[in-house]
């Protein structure tokens, strides 16, 4: 599903964010990948959208080479992901509806496919009585779980989550977390990037740690990491 | 691209311009005014061409004898123009057919030729050249025959004509050259901020799989009603323009000074100088706006 073979990312300013990554994800997982901030999470994710190429090595997502996809086939990538962000990034001028239904339009889905797909989503993220209300009358958590529904409307066989709770309070966090482990056990391969311990440790899932650009922990049904290990590491 | 998308970028294009009521209507009045000039320089243009369409039609060649020549001296021009072999054909104008020609083209004004008879009129030959490129060479040896007092030649004024429309046609070529780069650079600045000012959601457009032509359709859409509405606001401000010179040019004292020209019917024109001027508009915009949402394709 998502392959990382030997890769190496630098910024043109020189700077090394990611180096002899081997990660292989499988379908079906649910795969947190956490580290400090700056340790490279959010390069490993730009990488699986296309937001970056590696510098070396190669990145398999969902069947396309990262490397060598062009760029006008970018959206079928994208496409075939569900993309849920730290700031939500709802349009502000849609409904909660409009927003969801949106993504459907991109695709030029049917009228018919939308108006069946649209509250299917809406209902999964528990959001169906707030379909006509706009973003800014939403809480965070709110806002996330409209994302959330944005992101799972396409049937993505990928959702990928960069910070998805980092402007959330714990307890929201939490919430959201069950969501997308629920949204994992329909079958779609879950990939969360994030920094919060309380909730990696509750979910014990697999665990992907970075440190520096570099994995230093791939663990099954891990931890966020056991103290001494990690202040060795980190110090 | 499916008729539901179509009509989602067609809504999106104009809404945007709606938004951007003040930039697009800064944009719409440039873009008028290119048009404009433009417009004029082409009905020069149209009605050069016109002109030299109606001297093309003219005879070839006109003799006209001193007035003074009585009949027989008449008849034997008329023997000399026959024999001449490089002459096709030859028709007499008499007297009276000149000064019924001349009444005519007076109209109303025929008091100005009260106390005067046909006599004062010379009679005059038409003549059909037999091979053109010999014109010249025939317009001398017909000067030189006895009883004839000039010629008119009316492929001089041709040429003068062509070389006038050739100048007409590289003044008007360059200045539109200039108003178009600058109106293409107006449309784009205009666009620019729509751009700018919706540059998260082409974001998150991005990021859910829109293609580029999806995010820039509504962009183009929006260029495109610009300079249609240039268009035609440019077309409404000529046709007025034009018609009211048009009026002018047909009273009659006007008409009687120059004579020769004449000025080609606005209904005549009007449809091709429209549809330049649309497809001359659409295109500006639609190239305006590409060269704006280029940049923030790039994500």
């Amino acid at each position: 599903m998502v392959e990382f073979r030997n890769v190496m990312k630098r910024y043109p300013n020189g700077t090394v964010a990611l180096r002899d990554i081997n990660l292989k994800i499988r379908k079906g997982e649910f795969v947190f990948v956490i580290g400090p901030s700056g340790s490279g999470k959010s390069t490993l994710i730009k990488l699986i959208m296309k937001e970056e190429d590696p510098t070396e090595g190669e990145v398999i997502v969902n069947g396309y080479n990262i490397s060598t996809l062009p760029r006008n086939k970018i959206p079928y990538l994208r496409r075939s992901l569900g993309i849920v962000f730290q700031d939500f990034r709802l349009l502000q001028h849609k409904t909660v509806y409009e927003n969801v239904a949106f993504a459907m339009q991109i695709v030029e889905a049917t009228p018919k496919e939308i108006r069946r797909q649209v509250p299917m989503a809406l209902a999964l993220v528990g959001l169906s009585k707030k379909a006509d209300v706009y973003p800014d009358q939403l809480s965070g958590g709110e806002q996330q779980r409209v994302a959330l529904a944005r992101a799972l409307v396409n049937n993505p066989s990928l959702l990928i989550a960069d910070e998805p709770t980092g402007n959330l309070d714990p307890e929201i966090s939490l919430e959201i977390m069950k969501l997308l482990s629920e949204i994992n056990q329909r079958g779609t391969t879950v990939i969360v990037a994030t920094h919060e311990k309380s909730i990696v440790d509750a979910m014990k899932k697999r665990v992907v740690a970075l440190d520096r650009g570099q994995i230093v922990r791939d663990q099954e049904k891990g931890i966020y990491g056991d103290e001494d290990k990690d202040n060795k590491i980190y110090s | 691209m499916k008729i539901r998308t179509i009509k989602y970028i067609v809504k999106e294009g104009f809404l945007n311009t709606y938004r951007n009521k003040l930039m697009s209507l800064a944009s719409v009045s440039i873009v008028t005014a290119t048009l404009l000039i433009f417009g004029i320089f082409f009905a020069i243009i149209l009605n050069l061409n016109y002109n030299i369409k109606a001297f093309q039609e003219q005879p070839e060649l006109e003799a006209f004898c001193y007035t003074e020549l009585n009949d027989e001296e008449i008849n034997q021009v008329k023997e000399m123009l026959m024999n001449n072999d490089k002459i096709e054909s030859v028709q007499m104008v008499t007297r009276k057919e000149a000064f019924e020609k001349l009444k005519e083209m007076l109209d109303n004004r025929e008091e100005m030729l009260e106390g005067y008879s046909e006599n004062i009129m010379p009679v005059s030959f038409i003549i059909n050249i037999k091979d053109t490129s010999r014109t010249p060479e025939l317009v001398e040896e017909i000067k030189g025959i006895f009883g004839i007092e000039s010629v008119r030649y009316s492929q001089r004024v041709i040429d003068i004509m062509n070389r006038i429309n050739s100048w007409v046609k590289w003044i008007s070529t360059a200045f539109v050259a200039l108003l178009t780069g600058i109106s293409v650079f107006i449309i784009s600045n205009t666009i620019r901020l729509t751009v700018f000012a919706r540059r998260k959601e082409i974001n998150i457009m991005k990021y859910i799989g829109a293609t580029d032509w999806f995010i820039r359709w509504p962009f183009v859409v929006e260029g495109v009603i610009i300079g249609i509405a240039g268009a035609v606001l440019a077309f409404i401000l000529l046709c007025y323009g034009y018609s009211s010179i048009e009026s002018n040019f047909h009273s009659d004292v006007t008409r009687l000074s120059i004579n020769f020209i004449s000025i080609a019917a606005l209904r005549d024109i009007a449809s091709k100088v429209f549809g330049l001027l649309l497809l001359i508009g659409s295109s500006v915009g639609c190239l305006g706006s590409m060269i704006s949402v280029r940049k923030h394709l790039r994500v």
